[in-house]
């Protein structure tokens, strides 16, 4: 696995292994320590799956077990539903049509990623209920009397609403970029053979952009199995919250650890499943020249609708609830703006940023070594990168909670030797838990970033520097590095945000007493303050455009 | 003899054949080498081996007596004092001009560099192109930079891929008896790679010639 080949002077090797790319050794034992970091967490969750189980399993499999796997399967399954129906149906549309105010639209649309689920859900919550303004528009404006069970969204439909109004964007945009990219002919030829639109529609976009959407549901589902804020805000019951609760009511990690089990085997069908429904074919990319497809310029009437359907869920998925978390940031915010809440922001900043590094750190090195190794090994350290990104926050905290929690048991004597005062949970008690927590889970995003980035620089430049004279490490800090920095910069903007935004592994994972502007915001809304919600939520939606509009500035840049 | 290359064979890893076969070379200083072969005969993988961008299968490679590989050796591309000038230039393009032809430039003081940038310009002819960047740069323009690069080290052995090959027809003959001039100036012993017969004859010493990785003919230019 590692190199074998033995230096000796004048730089002349020994042979023994089969590729000079096993000359690095020291790119490929870092990359074999962090994919190692990286398993253990999960080894130890795997191991503890099996260990004897008590009451409370008993309990939860008998009773409840039942009930959260119909919840979560239903969830993500209407879910995955409404995302692909609006998400492709706008990304067919905004590809297909013109209509007035498309230009805005088209990369509008991206922007209910920018709102966090659990912000979208309480500030629903604090639209649609009694004191909200739709029903107070109700009595007291139009004086009509509305059952409040028809505006009550406290419940599991509620949840699939939020879910899918606020997730349809990553269907809509992996469909809208395959769309553009490939299919400009075929969709003439359909047109040319006299179908209509809906035809079109569902004889020609849907079935060949299946791994797309298919593509895009997947990470639908991964943040509907993540998610806890939404859920647990709604009272709905699910894995996410049978394991905050087995693991903060009752302190039962062999409980908690069990359901991630089964939570776990549901993650698996779903990857399992998709590669099934996506079939032998991959998104086919064609190297040659990119036609974008004619557009149908909808006129009158047709125009309005086009233009009016996809407002709507422009608005649904963004502007209303910002307009209504503005409306009540300028209620709170001589309350809520204080020192307290400066610390709330260098908190979030700090540990974003700190482990947004750390990944571009183990994203840049494994990427290198692995497109370096290309063999087995480069393959199975870049698909270890990928394995937080699938596996929900809550899971993933158990596992480094056994993880750590065994390591500090190891160093006790250390922690002793050095103060003999210390307590035994040195490491899992400090913010070094979470941060490396959000380091695992999000490895995945900012690695395809960093590796898309080597993919289109390509190998001739790095051989071009080593034949003039420089080591594999020269090569990369003066020609990989300063080459793949946009996908660097794209890499940390992606991962600071869902950072900053990430909800439950901050909750299971974080200090004493420390807060983030996620958690408190999440606090706020859960103790009946979703006024004084709004201006940590508004916070964080904004750092999300931010990082969209670089995102896009630099795609523009780069021609994308 | 100044470099001699025995018995090399390698296979690409998703290949079922040998993609080069039982090659063989000798070379005297300053001797310009073409290897000549139809499109995927195996002229760039060959010109790899040499650098050491790939492993070879056998066969043992030396220049003035250093062995640069053999069944127990194996000397890292960049330990190996070979230039080469890529088939599409492999400009870095976050540099200049100058920035490029620095890159390859160790163990001199920073005014031996400057000095040896300067030269280097002056060869390629380029002397008013040091601040700009390769996309600022005609293709001719390009590939001298790339030959600047490539020599500014001084290598024992100058490996140019199909040095013609991006060049409209027009330019292709300027440019052939400028790389002439070059070579000869220099005294660089080099191998050059192409599938033009003419390209061959109006520069080579000597002319090697592979087919699926097999050599062919071998011998001074006249043959062909
Ligand atoms: N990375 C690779 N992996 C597998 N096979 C390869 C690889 N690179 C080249 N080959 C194969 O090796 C053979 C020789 O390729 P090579 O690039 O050396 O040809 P060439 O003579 O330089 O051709 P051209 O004139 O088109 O540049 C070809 O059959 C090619 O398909
Ligand atoms: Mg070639």
């Amino acid at each position: 696995m590692v190199s074998y080949i033995v230096k000796i002077k004048g730089g002349v090797n020994l042979r023994s292994g089969s590729s000079i790319k096993r000359s690095f050794n020291l790119w490929g034992m870092l990359s074999a320590f962090f994919a190692a970091l990286i398993i253990l967490p999960n080894v130890d969750l795997f191991g503890n799956l099996f260990v004897q189980p008590n009451e409370n399993w008993y309990h939860i499999k008998t009773y409840l077990l039942k009930d959260y796997i119909t919840n979560t399967l239903v969830i993500i399954g209407f879910t995955g539903v409404f995302t692909v129906l609006v998400g492709s149906g706008l990304a067919w549309l905004i590809s297909a049509y013109d209509f007035p105010g498309r230009k805005i639209i088209n990369w509008a649309l991206i922007l209910p990623l920018t709102i966090p689920t659990y912000i979208g859900a309480y500030t629903y919550n604090g639209i649609l209920n009694y004191t909200g303004v739709v029903q107070r528009l109700l009595r007291n404006v139009l004086e009509v009397q509305v059952s409040p069970k028809w505006l009550d969204i406290m419940n599991i439909q509620g949840a699939i609403f939020i879910f899918a109004v606020f997730l349809f964007p990553y269907v809509y945009t992996v469909t809208r970029a395959f769309l553009s990219n490939q299919s400009a002919s075929l969709i003439e030829n359909a047109r040319l053979l006299g179908k209509n639109s809906l035809e079109i529609f569902c004889q020609v976009v849907l079935p060949i952009s299946r791994g797309a959407i298919l593509g895009g549901m997947t990470l639908v589902i991964f943040e509907v199995l993540n998610d806890y804020g939404v859920v647990s805000y709604f009272g709905v019951q699910t894995f996410s919250t049978a394991i905050f609760k087995a693991w903060f009511s009752m302190g039962d990690i062999d409980t908690a650890v069990k359901l991630s089990g089964v939570l776990m085997t549901i993650v698996i069908s779903v990857l399992l499943l998709e590669r099934g429904l996506r079939g032998r074919k991959k998104y086919s990319y064609t190297t040659s020249k990119v036609r974008p497809i004619v557009r149908t310029r909808l006129r009158g009437l047709k125009g309005f609708w086009a233009f009016f359907v996809s407002f709507m869920f422009l608005s649904l998925g963004f502007i209303i609830p910002v307009l209504q978390l503005l409306v009540w940031s300028t209620l709170t915010y001589k309350k809520v703006l204080n020192i307290a809440f400066l610390k709330l922001l260098g908190n979030s900043v700090v540990v974003a940023l700190v482990a947004a590094l750390i990944i571009l750190g183990v994203a840049v090195i494994i990427a290198n070594f692995s497109r370096l190794q290309e063999n087995w090994v480069g393959k199975l350290f870049s698909k270890v990168t990928l394995l937080g990104y699938s596996i929900p926050g809550a899971v993933i905290s158990m596992g480094v909670i056994l993880f750590f929690v065994d390591f500090d048991r190891k160093l006790e004597w250390f922690y002793k030797a050095l103060n003999p005062n210390s307590i035994t949970l040195v490491l899992s008690s400090s913010v070094v838990m979470l941060i490396f927590a959000y380091s695992v889970r999000f490895l995945a995003v900012g690695y395809q970033s960093i590796e898309a980035g080597f993919e289109k620089v390509g190998k001739k430049f790095f051989e071009a520097s080593r034949i003039l004279g420089n080591g594999v490490t020269k090569t990369f800090f003066r020609v990989d590095l300063p080459m793949i920095k946009p996908a660097v910069i794209s890499a940390f903007a992606l991962t600071f945000v869902d950072i900053v935004k990430e909800l439950p592994l901050t909750l299971i994972l974080r200090p004493y007493n420390f807060n983030t502007l996620a958690t408190k915001t999440y606090e706020y809304a859960t103790d009946e303050m979703i006024h004084e919600a709004a201006i940590p939520a508004l916070l964080i939606i904004l750092v999300s455009i931010a990082s969209v509009y670089l995102l896009n500035k630099l795609g523009e840049k780069e021609g994308i | 003899m100044f470099a001699e290359i025995r018995g090399l064979s390698f296979r690409y890893k998703n290949s079922s054949v040998d993609n080069v076969k039982d090659f063989n070379l000798e070379m005297n200083q300053g001797e310009v080498t073409c290897i000549l072969g139809e499109s995927g005969s195996g002229k760039s993988t060959v010109l790899r081996l040499l650098a050491g961008l790939e492993f070879p299968l056998n066969g043992q490679m030396q220049i003035n007596g250093k062995i640069l590989f053999n069944e127990d050796k194996f000397v890292l591309p960049e330990k190996r004092g070979i230039g080469m000038v890529f088939q599409d230039y492999a400009l870095f393009p976050h540099m200049t001009v100058e920035e490029n032809i620095r890159f390859g430039l160790t163990n001199l003081s920073k005014q031996e560099k400057t000095e040896r940038i300067r030269e280097m310009l002056e060869l390629v002819h380029l002397e008013d192109y040091a601040k700009r960047y390769p996309y600022e740069l005609s293709g001719g323009q390009q590939q001298r930079v790339a030959i600047a690069r490539a020599v500014a080290p001084k290598p024992s052995i100058l490996l140019l891929d199909e040095p013609f090959s991006n060049l409209d027809a027009h330019l292709r003959q300027s440019i052939r008896e400028e790389l002439n001039g070059i070579l000869k100036d220099t005294g660089m012993t080099s191998i050059f790679v192409t599938h033009d017969r003419e390209d061959a004859k109006s520069i080579a010493d000597q002319v090697v010639i592979l087919d699926k990785g097999e050599t062919i003919g071998k011998g001074k230019a006249i043959i062909i």
